[in-house]
């Protein structure tokens, strides 16, 4: 550790025993405050975030590149073993719900639908029903073809946002799987790192590798469409030239609807998209932030500060988890007569 | 009454009395005796009776006469009314009128007058009635008619005859009327054909008959006239059907020509109110001379035309002909058979051959290669999948004996899944060269002749590629041989010398040919470091840290361009050096980016970072396998300078590939 210390309160509570590599994903259940954390050292750790103890670990086949609740029992785990993989937090039960063939990079469970989506970088998307017996013979729902590699996914009801390489949007609707409800292009002109669908189903936030957020609608009606932007962030200026960072994370605050972004410069970034204003920044975190996830009441907000290998395969800062408690003014909207805090 | 005669015998006796006594004194004076004077008064006595008996008797005449004159009149009276069907006059009325017979008469007489005037009235009605029947009669069937039927009995000349009558005649007036008015349909009909056939009208209805071209009044419509009429028309409507099929077949043969010679459109419209009736039912073809003798023959004349033209560009139309058969014979691997079609033209300027019969002749030719074609279709496209399969086994080797394989790199993890691939297809190579060697045989023995691609025939490649095969397994034993060999001379040079040579020395020694050193099958992790190329801006070498000692830099020339990314698709948006502006958006290109800044923060330097370094991104895909992915394969990369195949990669997958490398 080369830099100077951080004061360990101004980033939040650092949660002991994080992975030793990359974190790719984190997330809060939406039952409690535990933690499920992905990472590059293979493994899947359960964290109560509470009580800052971790609650278990998983050993997966290689590098997990993403994880996600089925309840407060269970949860799933994508890795770049090419396996979709299940566990049973209580007795330490795993196995594998399926294969793609390449790595699966994003996972999510739809509680609508019942159903575990997986995305992966062999361009497609599968379906897998957790309740069959393991094997993808018994398990696996549908495949359907995108595009190109997936890089992220996101649900919100029934809709399912899948982002793929070279900037493809697909948008379905998970009870009519057959063919994606609208094929579009990222509109932002930058490789699409991160999709997130906003808590009230309305639309979706892209963020891309070039230090910017478009917020997007499903109603591609015009007069929905007039509503779209896009705006600039997580970006340095020297010499009246923009240093830009990748905007690797979003999350939604479940009860206000703002969203936190969290980029390559290690900021975190808290933003009223209604009102088209910046409510807060979070002081800077020892490297690029990985991941992001509010807890189901929004009062915590799980920090990953992980390298994520925007520039190679350099020397970094050690990976970390900060768990910070959240303060309302940081988050509630402000109509747009109030000035935000800059 | 009874006076009269008593005053006449009173006044006889007076006026007699002196002619008697004057007769007496005569007699006196003569001295007439008196028989002879009795004598004389006797036929004085019988004259007188005589005179009076005369008297009585022309009374009597008359008498009788009258009584004749009325009976005969009340007769008659009776008759007329009978015949007129009305009652009878009461005579007795009259007699007991006035009671004597002249009374009668004059009262008789007047009634006969009447009923005479009547009956004659009566008469004359009937007599316009039939003169009005037999009229119509005469004009709709003049000969069947016989005129003396066309009387009428005078003996009955009721009110109700005359009504029958009249209605007769009234059903004879609708009857001409609905002739004529047939026998103007039919007219018009005639009118309608003449314009299509182009005849003339006049003519025509005066063939049939010369009063029909005249007024309505005076047109004869009798029976035989109409009949004549109905067939004059028939005939006229079998002539328009017979030029109208006539018309439709040059009009297909029009049709025919034109598609055959590619006629031009202008030509073609000239004669676009042929073609445009081709289907044209009987009813629609009513222009004015559309099937008149002389239009039809200028069809015929243009028919002709076309294929005397024809006949000239036989010769094209069978080298087009020519030309689709080679196409098809080209399509289904047979060798074209030129020596033919060459031969049949020289018989054609030599006029042994006409072009048509010619074409007859490729015309079964092609067909008979399109019946060969399906047979040949199901064996032609196992063929195909063989010719792949042998391809990618050639890649496959190729790729085998490239030592940068495992070198995780841009598109190497596509390689690495057409390696995959081909290793399964090639699997399937004996089983499927059996199988198709088998029903290359069954279809040989079936048509007794050998199936031939492209002129070869299919065992003899089939064995010649077993032999090929056969021919590398010995080579690939015989190189295992010489590698053994090489290993125990090594053993034992460790034994006298007591360490092995170099890997690296060897290694460098090999690297760039491509041969095959089994070294190479083992994960080459930090055994291996190929010389970076210093002057290539844009590939510069990476310095990983410490622990890390691989390196990614790999310049083998691919062979598939599709695998590889050239442009380094890590997007690096510090522009610290002037040179880099902000690129015009293109939203499936990368950045180029230059290079880091050094001013960034203190956490991510490390050693030698003053060198501006640019990171090529190494994805790796890994085999399938649950543990395969542990033994990462490396793989050739095209040069990275190719400007044109950019694939754009994640962070992710490019830690994927470090960290797979880093595994080793």
């Amino acid at each position: 550790m080369s830099a100077a210390p951080i004061p360990l309160n101004s980033g939040g509570k650092e949660l002991l025993n994080p992975p030793s590599d990359g974190i790719s994903n984190l997330r809060f259940s939406n039952h409690s405050d535990y933690l499920l954390v992905s990472s590059w050292d293979k493994t899947v750790r359960l964290y109560d975030a509470n009580a800052n103890l971790l609650k278990g670990e998983f050993l997966h086949g290689g590098p997990v590149l993403d994880c996600c609740f089925h309840d407060d029992s269970s949860g799933f785990s994508a890795g770049a073993d090419h396996t979709v993989r299940r566990y049973v937090f209580s007795s330490g039960k795993e196995d594998i719900l399926g294969r793609h063939d390449a790595p699966v990079r994003c996972i999510e469970y739809s509680y609508a639908a019942g159903q575990v989506i997986t995305g992966s970088w062999d361009k497609t998307l599968k379906c897998w029903d957790p309740r069959g017996a393991s094997g993808p013979e018994n398990t696996l729902v549908g495949t359907y073809q995108q595009p190109e590699r997936v890089y992220s996914l996101s649900l919100v009801g029934n809709k399912l946002v899948v982002a793929t390489a070279g900037r493809h949007i697909n948008v379905y609707d998970l009870r009519n799987m057959s063919q994606p409800e609208q094929r579009r292009e990222s509109s932002l002109k930058y490789q699409t790192r991160c999709v997130r669908c906003y808590p009230n189903g309305t639309g979706f936030a892209l963020s891309s590798v070039e230090g910017r957020v478009a917020m997007e609608f499903f109603d591609m009606s015009e007069a929905a469409q007039t509503k779209k932007y896009a705006f600039k962030c997580h970006r340095k200026s020297d010499n009246g030239r923009d240093i830009v960072y990748p905007v690797n994370a979003m999350a939604f605050h479940p009860i206000y609807g703002t969203f936190a972004t969290g980029g390559c410069d290690g900021y975190v970034n808290v933003w009223d998209g209604i009102n088209k204003k910046r409510l807060y920044q979070y002081s800077k975190y020892p490297t690029s932030i990985a991941a992001l996830s509010f807890s189901r009441d929004g009062r915590l907000l799980a920090v990953a500060s992980s390298y994520t290998f925007e520039e190679g395969d350099i020397p970094h800062e050690p990976d970390a988890i900060f768990i910070r408690s959240v303060n309302e003014v940081e988050v509630k909207p402000k109509p747009k007569t109030l000035a935000a805090p800059s | 009454m009874n006076e009269l005669h008593k005053d006449y015998l009173l006044r006889l006796e007076r006026a007699c009395g002196p002619l008697l006594q004057q007769l007496q004194v005569i007699w006196d004076e003569i001295g007439e005796s008196l028989a002879d004077r009795e004598k004389i008064f006797k036929d004085l006595e019988h004259e007188c009776v005589e005179a009076h008996q005369i008297k009585l008797d022309k009374a009597s005449h008359l008498r009788a006469h009258l009584r004749q004159s009325i009976a005969d009149a009340e007769a008659e009276v009776a008759a007329i009314c009978s015949a007129m069907g009305e009652r009878l006059v009461n005579n007795t009325q009259i007699n007991q009128k006035d009671g004597s017979l002249k009374s009668e008469v004059s009262a008789i007489v007047p009634l006969l007058e009447e009923m005479r005037n009547r009956r004659a009235e009566r008469i004359g009605q009937f007599l316009e009635v039939t003169e009005q029947i037999r009229k119509i009669t005469n004009e709709i069937r003049p000969a069947g008619c016989n005129q003396s039927e066309i009387t009428f009995d005078e003996s009955e000349l009721t009110t109700r005859k005359l009504e029958e009558l009249h209605k007769e005649l009234q059903s004879l007036q609708k009857e001409k009327s609905e002739r004529l008015k047939m026998v103007m349909g039919q007219l018009k009909n005639l009118n309608s054909l003449c314009i299509v056939l182009g005849l003339e009208f006049e003519k025509m209805v005066a063939e049939v008959h010369p009063t029909l071209d005249e007024g309505e009044e005076s047109k004869n419509i009798s029976d035989d006239v109409v009949d004549r009429l109905a067939s004059t028309i028939q005939r006229l409507r079998e002539v328009k059907l017979q030029r109208m099929k006539k018309l439709q077949n040059l009009a297909t043969s029009l049709l025919e020509l034109w598609d055959l010679m590619d006629v031009p459109i202008e030509e073609q419209q000239l004669f676009q109110n042929i073609t445009r009736n081709v289907a044209a039912s009987e009813h629609e073809l009513n222009e004015i001379n559309i099937l008149s003798v002389g239009f039809l023959k200028s069809a015929e004349v243009e028919v002709s035309r076309l294929e005397n033209l024809k006949a000239r560009k036989g010769k094209d139309i069978v080298l087009k002909k020519k030309f689709e058969l080679e196409e098809l014979r080209q399509k289904t691997h047979l060798l074209p058979e030129d020596g033919e079609i060459n031969f049949a033209f020289e018989a054609v300027e030599a006029g042994a051959l006409s072009y048509s019969l010619l074409m007859e002749q490729i015309d079964n030719q092609i067909s008979l290669v399109k019946e060969d074609v399906l047979s040949r279709k199901d064996i032609l496209e196992k063929v195909e999948k063989w010719l792949n399969a042998c391809e990618e086994e050639n890649w496959l080797e190729e790729y085998s004996k490239d030592e940068n394989r495992y070198n995780a790199g841009r598109g190497a993890h596509l390689a690495l899944k057409r390696a995959e691939k081909a290793r399964a297809i090639v699997n399937k190579i004996p089983a499927m060269l059996q199988n198709l060697s088998d029903k290359v045989t069954m279809w040989e023995r079936e048509r007794r002749k050998v199936f031939t691609y492209d002129g070869v025939s299919l065992h003899l490649m089939f064995e010649k590629y077993n032999v090929h095969k056969m021919e590398k397994a010995q080579e690939l034993e015989r190189q295992k041989e010489q590698k053994k060999l090489h290993r125990l001379r090594v053993a034992e040079q460790e034994i006298r010398y007591g360490s092995k040579p170099s890997p690296s020395k060897c290694q460098n020694s090999r690297k760039g040919r491509g041969s095959i050193a089994p070294r190479k099958r083992l994960s080459l992790g930090g055994a291996q470091s190929a010389p970076p190329r210093p002057d290539d801006p844009q590939r510069k070498k990476l310095t990983p840290s410490a622990k890390k000692t691989s390196d990614r830099l790999f310049f083998s020339p691919g062979k598939r361009s599709a695998y590889c990314s050239p442009s380094p698709t890590k997007l690096r948006f510090n522009d610290s050096t002037p040179h880099q502006p902000e690129l015009p958006r293109q939203p499936f290109s990368q950045l180029p980016h230059p290079n880091n800044v050094i001013s960034a923060p203190p956490k991510m330097i490390s050693g030698d970072n003053s060198a501006s370094r640019t990171p090529i991104l190494m994805p790796v895909h890994m085999q399938v396998g649950p543990t395969s992915y542990l033994t990462p394969v490396k793989h050739q990369l095209e040069s990275i300078n190719a400007p044109d195949q950019v694939i754009e990669y994640s962070f992710e997958e490019s830690r994927l590939a470090c960290y797979l490398a880093a595994q080793n």
